[in-house]
């Protein structure tokens, strides 16, 4: 071969890039990741999964639940929102029209819009959420305004996008969020919802165990087949009492007299792995305001 | 040659060539301005391949901007952490102390007090002696534990205790922290619990 050399050398470069950017350099940059501190806490995340979710892990991968299932919460944006924590010595009246002039200012009014909607029949309850969806530079100046008025208030972030505004968790999904699952069930075709935060939104495991004998009978209207073949059917031991792990089915699923249906330890792992799925947690690549921070906070009354 | 047969209706101008051209130099013009455009969205959007970056953040300094920081939900987690690393090995991390090291927080009546002077000048000054703790003597020695904090994180821990655990008592002040600093002195003595119970809430 006349070019042998250049067409080797060819190849191997053409490889090697895309090695290089394939393996390579998400290796170094995401190989040594480590449990992380949750924001304003002293708390790490993530836990590792309890052994069953970890099981379970492996039931969701065998069983496809990837192919319609997405565990990645996308975020098209971050806002910030100012929330009232306390009045000071201002009445409420005067500071609804403190400020409405504020809004007016010429620096302050590109990026925010007006006042929420609960401002207009406020009474002067704290905390109160002002103004929302502004940039982080409007919001810490406009802090700086009411502060000096005498209030206190406090800057709030808040993660913005489709899947958000869904429910589907509070913020996106980064690479921690994954840390202790070997292999990663990304997904990537959305015929059922994001599941990255169903362990906070569907919390409880009598649900999930029907959904998955018979998705149609708690979620009308879903395109899930059901996943009986983790089910079994099987002689009451005890007549009368159903054993405690029998599905609680309605009437015309319900199986014959004197039979139960019982989840397999397959059923129960699934369910334990979808259980301990969380997006909830605020962290430093991906910060927002907790809730929970805010509902602990010590109430005003020095 | 001009009775050889024609194969090909094309005339023969169309046929291919062999020879060199110039590249025309709007294609280099194109180039790089794509570049450049590619260079600056990659400034904008690249985040420099740091692994903390996502997006719709495009640099570590934005990430930074958009840390919650303000505000008494904050100032309380931090006095969680705080508290946690200095004072709950002793008094508990739930708030509830341990028989015989140190008495409870959650509930004590000298957390929620009225004023916060008291409460200041124990982890400052340090405390010895008998002292009365839901109507239980504890009769123990606590070094001056809070002295070597900064202002700000000893009152986070303050609020922390005084709002945690249904204590509901409202926030503490650096301003609190340094006036008890100064009426203390450089070199301060554990007070004794009569000491105490002598200085106003």
């Amino acid at each position: 071969m006349k070019n042998g050399c250049s067409v080797f050398l060819a190849a191997f470069i053409a490889l090697g890039a895309s090695w290089w950017g394939f393996v390579l350099a998400p290796v170094l940059q995401l190989g040594t990741a480590k449990q992380t501190a949750v924001l304003n806490s002293s708390d790490i995340y993530p836990n590792q999964r309890p052994g069953d979710a970890t099981l379970g892990l492996q039931v969701y991968r065998a069983d496809g639940c990837a192919a319609c299932h997405t565990t990645q919460v996308g975020q098209e944006g971050v806002a910030c929102e100012i929330a009232l924590t306390s009045l000071g010595k201002n009445q409420p009246v005067e500071f609804k029209k403190f400020i409405a002039s504020l809004l007016d200012l010429p620096r302050l009014r590109p990026s925010s819009n007006s006042v929420t909607s609960q401002m207009q029949s406020w009474t002067g309850t704290v905390p109160q959420i002002i103004v929302t969806n502004l940039d982080v530079d409007t919001a810490n100046n406009l802090l700086q305004h009411i502060n000096a008025a005498g209030c206190k208030a406090e800057v709030q972030i808040v993660a913005t996008g489709v899947d958000i505004a869904r429910g589907w968790g509070m913020r996106r999904s980064v690479a921690e969020d994954f840390l202790w699952d070997d292999p990663v069930q990304l997904g990537s075709l959305r015929v059922g919802p994001d599941l990255a935060d169903v362990g906070t939104r569907l919390n409880n495991a009598g649900w999930q165990l029907l959904h998955l004998y018979a998705p149609q009978s708690v979620a009308k209207n879903s395109s899930m087949p059901p996943f009986r073949f983790l089910f079994e059917t099987r002689k009451s031991k005890t007549s009368g009492v159903p054993s405690p792990d029998a599905l609680n089915l309605p009437t015309e699923l319900a199986p014959p007299d004197g039979y139960e249906i019982v989840p397999t330890a397959d059923a129960k792992n699934l369910v334990a792995y979808l259980l301990s799925l969380h997006a909830g947690v605020p962290l430093y690549d991906a910060p927002f305001t907790s809730r929970q921070a805010s509902t602990n906070a010590p109430a005003n009354k020095k | 040659m001009s009775d050889e047969p024609k194969s090909c209706s094309t005339p023969s101008s169309a046929e291919p060539t062999a020879t060199r051209s110039t590249v025309p130099v709007w294609i280099f013009s194109l180039t790089v301005v794509l570049l450049y455009l590619g260079a600056v969205y990659f400034d904008h959007h690249g985040g420099w391949f740091d692994a903390n970056v996502y997006g719709p953040y495009g640099s570590a300094e934005e990430l930074d901007s958009y840390q919650p920081k303000s505000g008494a939900a904050a100032a309380f987690a931090r006095g969680k952490t705080l508290y946690e690393m200095n004072c709950g090995i002793c008094h508990g991390i739930d708030g509830l102390g341990k028989p015989n090291q140190a008495p409870p927080l959650a509930g004590s009546e000298w957390v929620k007090a009225k004023g916060v002077q008291r409460l200041t000048h124990i982890p400052l000054a340090g405390l010895t002696g008998s002292v009365q703790v839901k109507g239980q003597s504890w009769n123990l020695s606590m070094a001056a534990m809070g002295a070597a904090l900064p202002d700000a994180d000893l009152a986070a821990v303050m609020t922390y205790i005084r709002g945690a655990w249904g204590n509901g008592m409202g926030e503490v002040t650096a301003d609190d922290i340094k006036a008890a600093r100064a009426a203390i002195g450089a070199h301060p003595q554990p007070m004794t619990g009569d000491q105490m119970m002598k200085m106003p809430e």
